[in-house]
């Protein structure tokens, strides 16, 4: 063995094949099955991908670095299951690209903080949180109630679709229309939208103003759909206990 | 002194040819977005590129070009800039860092201003200590080490900057990336698709001048420092790739999905994330140790078979570990268990490399008390074994349970970078920039002392006071009184950490303030060199290995 | 170049060892790297023991835990752990725990309960924890209320202050969107005068100090417009939603400012519903636990 190496340290091409070969090893395990192992992703019959408005506030949620301070991802912990409820399941981040899983909890987690919380809270939390939690040390984003920026609307649909989300042509072709109507609850789109994403979506002008579209609502939007794409956390936990 | 002058007529051709290509590159990317991060950045490349047109063209005919005699000493000019770089990110890295510490309790602080707050100036603080400070000592270094136990001068004189102008590039686009709000959200990948792509160009030119010149060594082995740093080069290039396979959403535009979702995508960037901490932060390093720590004590390597176990250990083990960021999580269960039981295994080789070093220092321990510069890297030395030691320990899946998400992984984190990688470069730089000066010492010896101690005072106060912050944390979190009622609010934990918080930020200061006086003496014993730029400790022998 | 050792240059022919170091007594591998040398140490047994201990736990848990992929399937380990059930049994342990005394809470007769004082000293430490997580951040840590969002803790309430109500409130919520969710609507007056809602705002502003003319125009607007929800005078009382405006209980202000921005463009305060997120008996705890804020900070009036 010693004689083996001894010769291998002179040849530097050696070297940097034998590096290569014995690195590849570990990820080729660990990775490779994820993608073949049924078991590892069983997306659920009421799963559905986020609305472009969704989609956009999320976007806002990873340009501010929500994520620095946020997990999403509620552990297979006792703990956990009491404080913010159902274990996340790896299909309810089956369609985000990037997952937001997280690596610090500044902040408390926000899997399921969807429905918790009034959209006004909301706004009003992330214009100021110290006005809400005086001790809070969640920095102020006032300068989310600017108008969003819809022009990659459609193309960032378009683009998910080809990775695989399941949006189809009337989705992607939709999108800035159902961007729209998703925060002015009494206008026209309002039931094309809910045709393609469900009746379970929020439905609101997020941020109290139908009238402008604006990141907050996009933001807000999003935040209120967190375990709110699928039912089977909380279904799967309903079961358990009976 | 004029860098240029050490540039024969032609290799000046040939920058301000790439000079050229930069400039066009940036004006394309600029032209095509016309706003946003992607034409901010086009417009800095452009900047650059004209900028380095001007400094080239204009020595053209300047400077005479340098004598035939340069073929038979070793090419340092690259290495100083890199140690310049080096020192300039420490500053940067480090006062973004101390001051997302303090906003951390005082949020109220924050500038209502986009470009600052906490979300945005986090990835500054890693990049700018990772890549800027880390990579550049790692690049700079690599340099020296490589042409000294290689015997060899760099394969050419044009490449070395290439890699370290281009690299810096790519620091600076994503620093400013996520101060505008451009962001992948992959810890440690942030950067764009288009800055993903530029880094993958400026790597390919790195591993072959690194394999070029390795090739021409006079010395029929390569040195275990080589090992580690041609380790680190070419695994950060696998890991880099996979991680960041991305689609842009439009050609024109900083905007791009990565390929991977969900678990996989989990899975995938934690191989990447803690790779990045086992290819970045350790293997390269432990090439800056294997080197340093035994120029500077005067001694042997206490044991070669040794070395040879530690490396593939490392290279090996590493890879099967990045689950244990996972534990508990919609990831299976298997890929934790495997995430878990390599990370123990992983201790022996971590150990074995950590014991080593310290080994060599036998029968030099009066030196590691007279000499600070030999004292960071005695220091380095052990925290290296002690954040593995740390390491291994969370990553047992019971004890992540509570670790996990706490700022104990915050602590843990500063132990290795501010103890090991921190410590380390320190070490190397005050050997390096004496030599590069053609000085025997730094210009103010005292100041290392000082610094020796504000670095490791600064390092003790920032992670005692985060392990008690995390450990706190993460028992809050779990509490139930004995009526089975969870004992605290979320929001109390958050209350706890204050004191911490404002003790860490105290350290990370004294630390940063040893960092700057770093910077100013190393800025005090160039000026002195005058024009001195290659450090002609060791006459070349010019004959091929292989 | 040889790989024997015995042949390189200074060796010892039949051990090849060279230079030996003076320190250590270990002979070098005879390399020079500027400088730096090897010595040519054995492995320490040490680290070899700890390779294979290391390998042998790490061997224990691919044995007793799920472990190794292979195809379309993994090992199971002879455990046969699943994370899933693991984390359902922790979290059934503890509220099999809990339920000695929460499972009183599920049909609750308040009055009991509230006497029990060796209950409420277990109870309320968990309600008031519930209270943090949940409704905190609306209603204040102590129940204090923030601007926009109602006090729970001033004797003073909008649908009633007993728990049975209270809980009632907390499943439903108010204008949460649940099917059978307290509906409560401030109407906006933006069709009438600016100049008529100036007047109702000073109006009620003065409510609460009393110094309010009954006998003027606003006082008849006010009876007109108002009085339907807010009572008589404003004195409220109605539990329909509507706040009493005579009493210093405020939840957007009662300002001249405030009044007039509530009046142009009314309000619908949305209260969330708990029924999906917390249980029946932490609904009934929670709501003992809030009916009893006021009477801590001494503020009922009743
Ligand atoms: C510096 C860390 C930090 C950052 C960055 C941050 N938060 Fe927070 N967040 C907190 C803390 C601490 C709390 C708990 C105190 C509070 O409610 O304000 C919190 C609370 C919250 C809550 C309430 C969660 C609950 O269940 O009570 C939401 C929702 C939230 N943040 C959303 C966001 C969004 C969206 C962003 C980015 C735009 C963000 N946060 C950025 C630290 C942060
Ligand atoms: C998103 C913010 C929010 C959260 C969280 C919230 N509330 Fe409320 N709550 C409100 C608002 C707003 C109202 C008043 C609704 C209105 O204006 O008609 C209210 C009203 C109430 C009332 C009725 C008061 C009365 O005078 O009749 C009670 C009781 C109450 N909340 C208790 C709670 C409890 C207990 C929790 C936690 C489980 C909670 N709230 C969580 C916003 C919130
Ligand atoms: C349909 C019933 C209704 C009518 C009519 C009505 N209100 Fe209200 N009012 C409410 C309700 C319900 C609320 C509480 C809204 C909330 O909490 O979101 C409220 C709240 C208010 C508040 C805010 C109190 C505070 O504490 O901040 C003021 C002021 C007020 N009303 C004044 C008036 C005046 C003046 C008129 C007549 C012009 C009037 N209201 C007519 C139902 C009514
Ligand atoms: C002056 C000294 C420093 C200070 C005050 C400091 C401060 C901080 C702070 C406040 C955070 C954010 C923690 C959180 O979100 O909870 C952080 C994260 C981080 N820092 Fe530093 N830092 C310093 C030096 C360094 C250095 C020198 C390095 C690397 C070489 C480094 C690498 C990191 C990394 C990798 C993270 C991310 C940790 C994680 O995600 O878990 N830091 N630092
Ligand atoms: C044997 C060696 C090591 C092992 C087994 C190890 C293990 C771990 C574990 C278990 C975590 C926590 C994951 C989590 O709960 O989220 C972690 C985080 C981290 N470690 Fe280590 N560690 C080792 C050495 C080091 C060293 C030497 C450094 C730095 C130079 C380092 C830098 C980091 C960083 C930056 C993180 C934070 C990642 C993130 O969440 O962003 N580690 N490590
Ligand atoms: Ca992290
Ligand atoms: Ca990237
Ligand atoms: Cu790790």
């Amino acid at each position: 063995m010693l004689k083996l190496h001894y010769n291998l340290e002179k040849i530097s091409m050696g070297l940097v094949g034998a590096i290569i070969a014995v690195a590849s090893v570990g990820g080729i395990v660990e990775i490779a099955p994820l993608f073949t192992i049924q078991s590892t992703v069983e997306i659920p019959d009421d799963m559905r991908p986020n609305t472009p408005l969704e989609l956009a506030g999320r976007e806002i949620y990873i340009r501010e670095g929500c994520y620095a301070c946020h997990s999403q991802m509620v552990r297979h912990l006792a703990d956990e299951i009491d404080r913010y409820g159902p274990y996340s399941l790896a299909s309810e981040s089956a369609y985000d690209h990037p997952m937001l899983w997280g690596s610090k909890r500044t902040g408390p987690d926000l899997a399921r903080v969807g429905g918790k919380y009034s959209d006004d809270w909301h706004v009003a939390h992330l214009t100021n949180p110290r006005d809400f939690v005086p001790v809070s040390i969640m920095p102020a984003y006032p300068w989310l109630m600017r108008p969003l920026d819809t022009h990659l609307i459609e193309a960032n649909l378009a683009t998910l679709a080809r990775l695989g989300v399941p949006y189809d042509a009337q989705m992607v072709s939709n999108a800035l229309g159902d961007a729209r109507a998703q925060a002015r609850p009494d206008g026209d789109g309002a039931d094309g939208l809910r045709d393609r994403y469900g009746e379970g979506i929020a439905l609101r002008a997020f941020d109290g103003d139908p009238a402008r579209l604006t990141e907050m609502d996009a933001l807000v939007a999003y935040l209120q759909s967190l375990g709110k794409l699928t039912n089977a956390a909380a279904a799967l936990l309903k079961e358990d206990a009976q | 002194m004029a860098i240029t002058a050490t540039l024969t007529l032609s290799e000046r051709r040939i920058g301000i040819g790439l000079s050229i290509s930069l400039a066009l590159l940036g004006l394309v990317m600029a032209a095509a977005a016309r706003q946003g991060p992607m034409a901010v950045h086009g417009a800095i490349a452009l900047a650059l590129g004209l900028g380095l047109v001007f400094v080239l063209g204009g020595a053209l005919y300047d400077h005479p070009e340098p004598g035939p005699g340069r073929l038979g000493r070793y090419y340092d000019a690259p290495t100083r800039f890199g140690i310049v770089m080096t020192l300039i990110w420490a500053v940067i890295g480090m006062s973004v860092g101390v001051w997302v510490a303090a906003l951390m309790y005082w949020p109220e602080a924050t500038p209502l201003w986009p470009a600052t707050s906490f979300g945005r100036l986090r990835p500054v603080h890693t990049t700018g200590v990772i890549f800027g400070f880390g990579g550049n000592a790692l690049i700079a270094t690599s340099f020296w080490v490589l042409q000294r136990t290689a015997r060899a001068r760099l394969a050419d004189a044009v490449s070395p900057w290439g890699v370290l102008i281009g690299f810096n590039l790519f620091v600076v686009w994503a620093v400013t990336g996520y101060l505008m709000g451009s962001t992948q959200s992959k810890e440690y990948a942030e950067p764009e698709w288009y800055a993903d792509l530029w880094l993958v160009v400026v790597w390919g030119a790195y591993f072959v001048l690194y394999i070029r010149t390795l090739a021409r060594r006079a010395e029929p082995h390569i040195y275990v420092a080589n090992w580690y740093y041609l380790s680190f080069i070419l695994v950060v290039a696998m890991l880099h790739i996979v991680n960041n396979l991305a689609l842009p959403v439009s050609w024109t535009g900083a905007e791009s999905f990565p390929i991977w979702s969900g678990v996989q995508d989990a899975m995938v960037q934690w191989w990447y994330g803690h790779n990045a901490v086992a290819f970045f932060l350790t293997t390269g390093f432990l090439g800056m140790l294997y080197y340093f720590l035994p120029v500077r004590a005067q001694r042997p390597i206490w044991s070669y078979r040794l070395s040879i176990l530690s490396f593939w250990g490392i290279v090996f083990f590493y890879m099967w570990v990045g689950s244990h960021h996972l534990h508990y999580t919609a990831l299976p269960y298997w890929v934790q268990t495997l995430g878990m039981t390599f990370s123990v295994m992983l201790l022996v080789p971590s150990w074995a490399s950590a014991g080593n070093a310290i080994a060599t220092l036998n029968g030099a321990w009066h030196r590691v008390r007279d000499d600070a510069t030999l004292r960071f890297m005695f220091v380095a030395a052990v925290f290296y074994g002690l954040s593995t030691f740390e390491g291994s320990f969370l990553a047992i899946r019971p004890v992540n349970s509570l670790s996990h998400y706490t700022d104990w992984t915050v602590g843990h984190v500063h132990s290795g970078t501010l103890g090991w990688v921190a410590m380390i470069i320190f070490g190397a730089i005050y050997s390096i920039v004496p030599r590069l000066s053609g000085r025997a010492d730094m210009a103010w010896p005292k100041a290392v002392e000082w610094h020796f101690w504000l670095a490791v005072a600064g390092t003790l106060i920032y992670v005692v006071s985060l392990w008690n912050a995390g450990i706190t944390q993460g028992l809050m979190w779990r509490a139930y009184d004995q009526n089975g009622a969870l004992s605290y609010s979320f929001i109390q934990s958050v209350e706890a950490m204050l004191p911490y918080y404002a003790a860490r930020t105290l350290g990370g200061a004294l630390f940063l303030s040893g960092a700057i006086l770093c910077a100013l003496n190393c800025r005090a014993t160039m000026r002195r060199a005058g024009s001195i730029s290659d450090a002609a400790d060791r006459p070349l022998v010019a004959q091929p290995a292989e | 170049m040889t790989t024997d050792p015995r042949a390189l240059p200074g060796a010892d022919p039949h051990t090849g060892n060279r230079e030996v170091d003076p320190v250590t007594g270990y002979d070098t591998t005879g390399h020079d790297w500027n400088g730096i040398k090897e010595l040519n140490t054995p492995f320490p047994r040490i680290a070899l023991v700890a390779l294979v201990l290391s390998f042998l736990i790490a061997l224990t848990g691919w044995i007793l835990l799920p472990a190794w992929p292979y195809g379309r399937d993994y090992t199971r380990g002879l455990l046969g752990l699943d994370q899933g059930e693991m984390a359902q049994e922790g979290a059934r342990a503890m509220a099999g725990i809990r339920q000695d005394w929460l499972g009183r809470f599920a049909d609750p007769d308040f009055a009991a309960l509230a006497a029990d004082t060796a209950l409420m000293g277990l109870s309320m430490p968990a309600a008031g924890r519930l209270f943090g997580d949940n409704c905190a951040v609306c209603h204040g840590r102590a129940g204090g209320g923030v601007p926009g969002f109602p006090v729970l803790n001033d004797g003073y309430w909008l649908w009633g202050g007993d728990p049975e109500t209270i809980a009632e409130t907390l499943h439903y919520g108010i204008n949460s969107g649940h099917p059978d969710a307290r509906f409560a609507q401030m109407p906006a007056f933006d069709w009438m005068d600016r100049a008529d809602r100036a007047a109702l705002a000073g109006y009620v502003a003065a409510l609460p100090s009393g110094r309010a003319d009954p006998a003027s125009a606003a006082a008849t607007l006010f009876q007109d417009n108002c009085a339907a929800c807010h009572g008589e005078g404003g004195t409220g009382g109605l539990l329909n939603g509507a706040p009493a405006l005579t009493d210093d209980a405020v939840i957007y202000g009662q300002d001249v400012g405030t009044v007039m921005k509530t009046l142009r463009g009314g309000r619908q305060g949305v209260m969330p519903f708990w029924s999906d997120r917390l249980s029946a008996a932490e609904i009934n705890l929670l709501a003992l636990y809030v009916s009893r804020l006021s009477v801590e900070t001494g503020r009922r009036t009743e």
